[in-house]
């Protein structure tokens, strides 16, 4: 079973909010990417066959947005916005600090699979940088020791 | 209907047409108008990307993409302004910033766009000091195609093609921006009846067939248009030759018929023109059982002995004829006047038939099963069942179709004749109980035409030289019928007389000869 | 993240209460009555005109009138109609609609309610970037809680309107708050910007007549309609009337969020809020409206943030969002970021995007790291000339103007890279 029941049953309740089912398309990604981790092949077509269409659709919209992967990606996504308004705020130098801390290049993950450490553009918090994103929570306001606690105390 | 003028010059085109549509609609895109475009294609839906093809249209004071601008009464366009020549330079240089610029080892050097139209609008040096964008080379796409990444200039009719046309979608874009590349799902590969269109409409050398790759640079290739004879659909086709060669097919656009396209199968039949199995020369079978090679003459001369033994014994109407949906309406019409001056009724054909579509694929595997049938050829099994019951003692069997619709027991039939003829392009079983076995010429080795499912007459011309002595079938027969002193086959074999005289003939060819058929062929009567 | 602006006016006075962010908060604050009288009250033609009248303009970066926008919509109900919500806020430097999805989300909601009562829709898809989980989550109970108070669903407000609201996630691509590719991207699809025509007036969401506004052009709506046009116009300029909530980042002793009349001047913002850049250091440059606007200078910042005034200096309010520069940047270095970012997120159809995007990041690198010619300068204008004003959507612009703006003001930065083949500016910040 590539989809669970939870899983599937929360994608039949998004698919009833479009007038068109494939508009659940990228909701059911989100959602299945929660419970795997990233889209395989397999849950691609799993996904074609829901949606009524070919598994490159799945594919094509997959490997299009950033927040889809299509190849295991590690536990927790770190993502520091790189962006002008934070690279002026000391941006880069918190990329260089967690790449030191972690030992990976931004790009990359850790050897335990634990952390995924990569750039981000622009995530809307450019008064309160530098910023991380960690999934889907916001760190704001950060310096490199703060970063790094945070780092520590992730699972 | 919207009137508009084009450089000057006055058009009237279909309401809801955009311009490139109306301009080809006219007749005139990419001749007498040029307005170079790469996504853009005839047959595929609007992409509106590659954004080559802009125009300048008065009033509007953005350029405007010809191939999603719908037109409008009054319209005044121009597409050679100096504005318009800025943008396509324009383009023209970014398309190039990461291409390869590998035409020395490219396949598609000479028949690439990128080429001409670099040649034709673009900039004359690189102002590109980086490295290109590295991809994927010679990737093995499916059983057809091969694709390089790195030519690839992503105008995206290879993938509209993959989804509108066989339906089949194997190919996307993935990911964005300057990442974009075109791929497929893992396992599953470009395979589809019409995989291999996609080179045909890949303006760059990204893919390329396995079949014609690095066989020969196309500029030593000259087009002789002709058909393919694959099946009853007739598509028009491009033969690619040199050195008395066909190296390939190439669709020729016709919308009536095959529109842009051909099925693998039927481009890949290009390959039974020079094949091995080809029949090479006349053959007359010895009292010995032996087979000798044969002048025509000499053939000719055998074949109207036996037969002319069996008509004065056994009377003309024991004679018959299997007629052949591989020969043209010309060789067809010959065969129905020698059994009209015989005096013989007996007659049928035969055709295989196998899988088809709803795109272009056709049941029956002959290019004239149309042409038999309007000629008033019905079914074999009529003629063979007389064949079995002794009413028949000679047979002309053009082809062997009927090997594969009759069955084995067809041979013991056969064998039970006094006399076969057979005339046939390549081996089979038949000539093993034939007399005298006549060497025929495929339909891109002779003058003639050939009546699609549709009852379009398409005319085919000779694009290469058998390498061996072989005649069309309706000469075979002419000859015949002059060897028997058939009354009407008095003079030497002319296939424009023949041609001539199946229009004055046969209504459903009334006004159709050699000379008046069109390039894109035009429908019989009643068609 | 503040809870409030350091400046609030009509948009953000109640921002700052975590209670406004519920039904029962709002509604104290007199929330939904705006809607009620239009709903009541007013015929949709009546409701578009004082938008009209109001001139209230998207504030999602190009300033079209809403109520023309509105006006678009055919009539009639043979086909559904949709609004669309357009809170993809990823214009580097803005952050404005976070803070109203945030701590105000029934503000917009109201003025989408307001919307399809004009318009005529019939659902509301709420476009919420990806990577905004937390807004997403705020307005999707703030949703909820309209469903149980009969606000929003078969009968909203008792006043005979069926209206839904579906909020929709994205994934994480810029080009998708360009309108039609949110579009796209709603349907399920890799968000690729349509050609034009056909328009989303006509064949939008689904294929059916839609409307997009961002999110802070919404929240303005139920203001409009509760106090009237006049007093709309007593904020901002003649042809730019309203507030605007502006964004303030990078080298000021304030950054963040200030709401404040349109016209209000750059320098204003910049040094009287924002309080000017770290001690000891002078303004180099501002970019005044999200990074697709061309940049100005430190001696051209007397300028009121309105279009009809920002346009006469090449450059646009956009979506307000503020970059602020000291003199130790190198705009080398800004440029690298810039071109960086649309290479990144351009979505890869049309060719000069495609091309150009990548082609002038090259460029700008080679300059940066001292091995730019002098030619290179104009190649990099002449790159973004060939992008501009050719392709299906704006995008290109958006990437080709900011070169141009760097290239007018600071030229000099480039120069003395390719003059002494290396970044002339030791303190600037880290690429």
């Amino acid at each position: 079973m590539v989809i669970s029941a939870t899983t599937r049953s929360a994608i039949d309740a998004e698919i009833a909010k479009y007038p068109r089912k494939r508009g659940a398309l990228l909701a059911a990604l989100h959602l299945v990417q929660r419970e795997h981790g990233w889209i395989a092949p397999e849950a691609a077509k799993a996904l074609a066959e829901l949606f009524e269409i070919r598994p490159i659709e799945v594919m094509e919209v997959v490997t299009f947005y950033n927040m889809y992967f299509d190849r295991p990606h590690g536990r927790h996504q770190v993502r520091v916005c790189t962006n002008l308004p934070c690279s002026l705020r000391g941006a880069r130098e918190l990329v260089h600090a967690l790449e030191q801390h972690l030992g990976v290049e931004a790009g990359e993950t850790t050897a335990d699979g634990r952390i995924h450490l990569g750039h981000e553009e622009c995530l809307g918090a450019c008064a309160w940088a530098p910023m991380m994103r960690i999934d889907d929570t916001y760190h704001e306001g950060l310096d490199a020791e703060k970063a790094k606690q945070i780092l520590d105390s992730l699972k | 209907m919207p009137k508009i003028t084009v450089d000057g010059a006055p058009y009237e085109v279909a309401e809801g047409r955009t311009i490139l549509q109306a301009l080809d609609d006219a007749g005139v895109l990419m001749n007498g108008v040029d307005i170079p475009h790469y996504c853009w294609h005839p047959k595929l839906s609007i992409d509106g990307s590659c954004r080559l093809c802009q125009v300048e249209v008065e009033g509007i004071p953005k350029l405007q993409i010809a191939c999603n601008t719908p037109v409008q009464d009054g319209m005044v366009i121009h597409t050679q302004s100096e504005r318009v020549e800025q943008a396509r330079q324009g383009v023209m240089e970014l398309l190039l910033v990461n291409h390869p610029l590998d035409c020395p080892i490219c396949d598609q050097a000479g028949e690439c766009k990128l080429q001409d139209y670099a040649f034709e609008y673009g900039v004359q040096h690189a102002r590109t000091r980086e490295p290109r964008r590295a991809l994927k080379k010679r990737v093995d796409l499916g059983p057809t195609i091969v694709f390089d990444q790195e030519r690839c200039i992503l105008c995206r009719r290879c993938v509209r093609f993959c989804r509108e046309v066989p339906g089949t979608g194997e190919l996307s874009v993935f990911s964005r921006g300057d990442h974009s590349v075109i791929e497929t799902f893992p396992g599953e590969p470009l395979d589809n009846d019409y995989s291999m269109n996609v080179a045909d409409i890949c303006p760059v050398g990204a893919l390329t067939t396995k079949d014609f790759r690095f066989k020969i640079r196309v500029w030593f290739l000259e087009d002789v248009p002709g058909i393919c004879t694959g099946c009853a659909r007739g598509c028009n086709v491009h033969l690619g030759v040199a050195n008395n060669r066909v190296y390939r097919y190439v669709p020729r656009r016709n919308d009536a018929v095959n529109e842009t396209w051909i099925c693998d199968e039927g481009r890949l039949s290009y390959a039974r023109i020079g094949a091995d199995d080809r029949i090479a020369g006349h053959e007359r079978r010895e009292a010995d059982g032996r087979s000798l090679p044969a002048s025509i003459d000499e053939a000719v001369t055998t074949a109207a002995e036996r037969l002319r033994a069996v008509i004065d014994r056994k009377g003309a109407g024991a004679v018959g004829v299997l007629a052949s949906p591989h020969a043209t309406n010309e060789d067809l019409f010959v065969v129905r006047r020698f059994l009209e001056a015989l005096g013989s009724s007996q007659s049928g054909f035969a055709v295989v038939t196998g899988r088809s579509d709803d795109l272009l694929i056709q049941p029956e595997k002959a290019a004239n099963a149309e042409g038999c049938r309007a000629l008033g050829f019905g079914p074999a099994a009529p003629l063979l069942t007389r064949a079995r019951g002794g009413a028949i003692s000679a047979l002309l069997v053009l082809g062997h179709d009927v090997l594969a619709t009759d069955g084995p027991e067809l041979l013991e039939t056969l064998r039970g004749l006094d006399v076969v003829l057979l005339a046939d392009s390549h081996h089979s079983e038949l000539e093993q109980v034939a007399q005298v076995v006549f060497a025929t010429r495929v339909a891109a080795e002779k003058h003639g035409t050939l009546t699609n499912h549709a009852g379009r007459v398409q005319r085919v011309a000779p694009a290469v030289e058998p390498a061996f002595e072989a005649h069309a079938e309706g000469e075979i027969v002419w000859r015949l019928g002059r060897a028997l002193g058939l009354p009407g086959f008095e003079a030497a074999w002319d296939p424009r007389a023949v041609s001539k005289a199946l229009s004055e003939a046969v209504p459903a060819f009334a006004g159709i000869d050699l000379d008046s058929v069109p390039p894109g062929g035009v429908p019989k009567a009643g068609s | 993240m503040q809870k409030a602006p350091f400046v609030t006016s009509y948009l953000t006075e109640h921002t700052g209460d975590d209670a406004y962010a519920t039904l029962a908060g709002y509604r104290a604050c007199g929330g939904y009555e705006a809607a009620r009288k239009a709903l009541t009250e007013l015929s949709p033609e009546q409701v578009v005109q004082l938008l009209k009248d109001a001139g209230l303009q998207g504030r999602g970066g190009a300033g079209f009138s809403t109520g023309m926008k509105w006006s678009f919509m055919p009539k009639g109900n043979d086909r559904p109609k949709y609004l669309v919500c357009n809170a993809d806020e990823s214009e580097p430097g803005s952050f404005k609609d976070r803070l109203l999805l945030e701590r105000a989300p029934h503000q917009m909601l109201e003025g989408i309610l307001i919307g399809a009562f004009a318009t005529g829709a019939e659902k509301t898809f709420v476009y919420v970037r990806g990577e905004y989980a937390h807004p997403a989550d705020v307005l999707q109970r703030a949703v909820d809680e309209c469903y149980a108070a009969g606000i929003l669903g078969a009968n909203c407000l008792g006043a005979g309107l069926r209206h839904d609201v579906v909020v929709a996630r994205g994934a994480g691509a810029y080009i998708c708050g360009e309108e039609t590719g949110l579009l796209e991207s709603l349907e399920g699809k890799k968000g690729q910007p349509r050609k034009k025509p056909p328009f989303p007036a006509q064949f939008g969401a689904f294929g059916m007549p839609t409307t997009v506004n961002n999110v802070e052009t919404f929240s303005h709506v139920p203001h409009v309609i509760a106090k009237g046009a006049e007093w709309f116009r007593s904020f901002g300029t003649e042809k730019s009337p309203g507030t605007m909530i502006f964004g303030v980042s990078g080298h000021v002793k304030r950054p963040g969020l200030y709401e404040l009349p349109l016209g209000t001047r750059l320098d204003e913002i910049v040094f009287e809020h924002a309080g000017g850049p770290p001690d000891g250091r002078k303004v180099k440059g501002v970019i005044p409206g999200g990074m697709s606007m061309p940049i100005l200078p430190a001696s051209q910042l007397d300028v009121p943030m309105a279009n009809e005034s920002l346009r006469e200096r090449k450059t646009m309010l956009g979506t307000g969002g503020v970059m602020v520069m000291d003199d130790t940047t190198c705009m080398v270095r800004v440029g690298c970021i810039i071109t960086y970012f649309f290479r990144d997120e351009s979505c890869g159809q049309c060719t000069q995007c495609r091309e150009g995007t990548g082609w002038l990041h090259k460029i700008m690198q080679r300059i940066e790291r001292g091995a730019g010619a002098v030619a290179d300068l104009d190649l990099l204008l002449d790159v973004a000339g060939k992008m501009e004003g050719q392709t299906i959507c704006a995008f290109a612009d958006a990437a080709a103007w900011p070169v141009q703006g760097l290239l007018r003001h600071f030229r000099g930065d480039f120069e003395e890279h390719v003059k002494h083949g290396k970044c002339p500016f030791p303190e600037s910040f880290e690429l």
